[in-house]
């Protein structure tokens, strides 16, 4: 993992070197990026409280424990363990949900169990898809994201399917 | 979104009535607190990345970035409008490397960029490519099996990036196929 820890610190270094060699003011320069995180949270801040309220709701009121149970049948039917369901279901709603999901899971079944692999991949190869349909959307007119959402709801599951297909082999 | 928070907010209103009246407020108020602790480690990660961004710009290295990208990125999102290409390049490189908070600023200027110039499709596009996970390391949950005391933290790379990659692909197919512009 040593690379990975190493790419931003060697990313900051290449740019802010490059930038110096074409004489930018760096200090100026970072300065007027960060003045515009003040309105980019003004603006992100109705659509992500309206989201996160949704998501505790969804959570908190046991619906998304009432509809994993209902979906189970069709999770398994698509090679999913029942045991994730849960974890797939949550992903789309909320990050940190997930991430407290997935870290459940690898306490309870063990990390290298298939069970563990497989909510790994797919903890990984999934998004938090209304999340980021609120954020990028947000204060958009015109949205129309239905169609948007229902692409990458299903694409989404069908990685899913797929980790959890290869996960016996991989 | 509109129907989809109607209903979801419905039943599990319905459901904390017949259940526990009582836990329906702080439910509520708990999910706006996260909206507020969330928003001040965002404005951390965006104060960082902004400035970043805003030396890549100046220094010419995003423009360069484009240039390099603009022959796939034109057909990707179907529009010459370097305005909006420029952050939706810088967007899906972020997302590639797994740089963490930065594809935000710049996914949210790209989407509006593409929507100011009616380019349902290509705001539809970025979404769905955000949306269903472009990033080649599964960091957090490789980090999560390392706690958990796994052997070979890193050994479930290889089916991530299958997964995620056969995911992405099918969004962009679908959404080729099916978003008008």
């Amino acid at each position: 993992m040593n690379f990975v820890s190493l790419l931003i610190p060697l990313l900051f270094l290449g740019v802010f070197l490059y930038a110096l060699i074409r004489r930018i003011k760096l200090y100026d320069c970072f300065t007027d990026g960060v003045k515009e995180a003040v309105p980019l949270i003004l603006s992100l801040f109705p659509y992500l409280a309206s989201m996160l309220i949704l998501s505790e709701l969804f959570e908190a009121s046991g619906l998304a424990e009432a509809i994993t149970k209902l979906l189970r049948p069709a999770f398994t039917l698509f090679g999913i363990p029942s045991e994730i369901s849960p974890l797939v279901l949550i992903k789309p709603f909320s990050g940190s949900g997930s991430t407290a999901i997935l870290s459940e899971l690898l306490t309870k079944y063990g990390a290298d169990s298939y069970i563990g692999r497989c909510a790994c991949v797919a903890y990984g190869s999934s998004e938090t898809v209304f999340y980021i349909s609120a954020v990028y959307f947000a204060g958009q007119k015109k949205k129309r994201l239905a169609l948007p959402i229902a692409i990458s709801l299903v694409a989404n599951f069908f990685g899913v399917v797929a980790g959890c297909f290869l996960c016996k082999f991989l | 979104m509109n129907a989809i928070f109607a209903l979801v907010f419905l039943f599990s209103l319905l459901l904390f009535l017949l259940r526990d009246p009582d836990g329906f407020l702080p439910a509520m108020l708990a999910g706006a607190e996260k909206a507020g602790v969330l928003c001040v480690s965002l404005l951390a990660v965006y104060c960082v990345w902004l400035g970043f961004f805003k030396v890549l710009e100046r220094s010419g290295i995003s423009e360069k970035l484009t240039r390099a990208a603009y022959p796939l990125a034109r057909r990707l999102f179907r529009t010459k409008n370097r305005e909006a290409l420029t952050p939706a390049v810088g967007n899906l490189c972020a997302n590639l490397l797994g740089l963490p908070g930065a594809p935000t600023p710049l996914g949210v200027r790209a989407t509006a960029g593409f929507l100011k110039e009616n380019n349902r499709y290509g705001a539809s596009m970025l979404f769905v490519l955000n949306a269903t996970s472009l990033q080649l390391l599964p960091t957090t949950a490789i980090a999560l099996r390392l706690a958990a005391g796994s052997v070979s933290p890193a050994d479930i790379f290889l089916p991530t990036l299958l997964a995620t990659l056969l995911s992405t692909l099918l969004g962009g197919l679908l959404c080729a196929l099916l978003v008008r512009k």
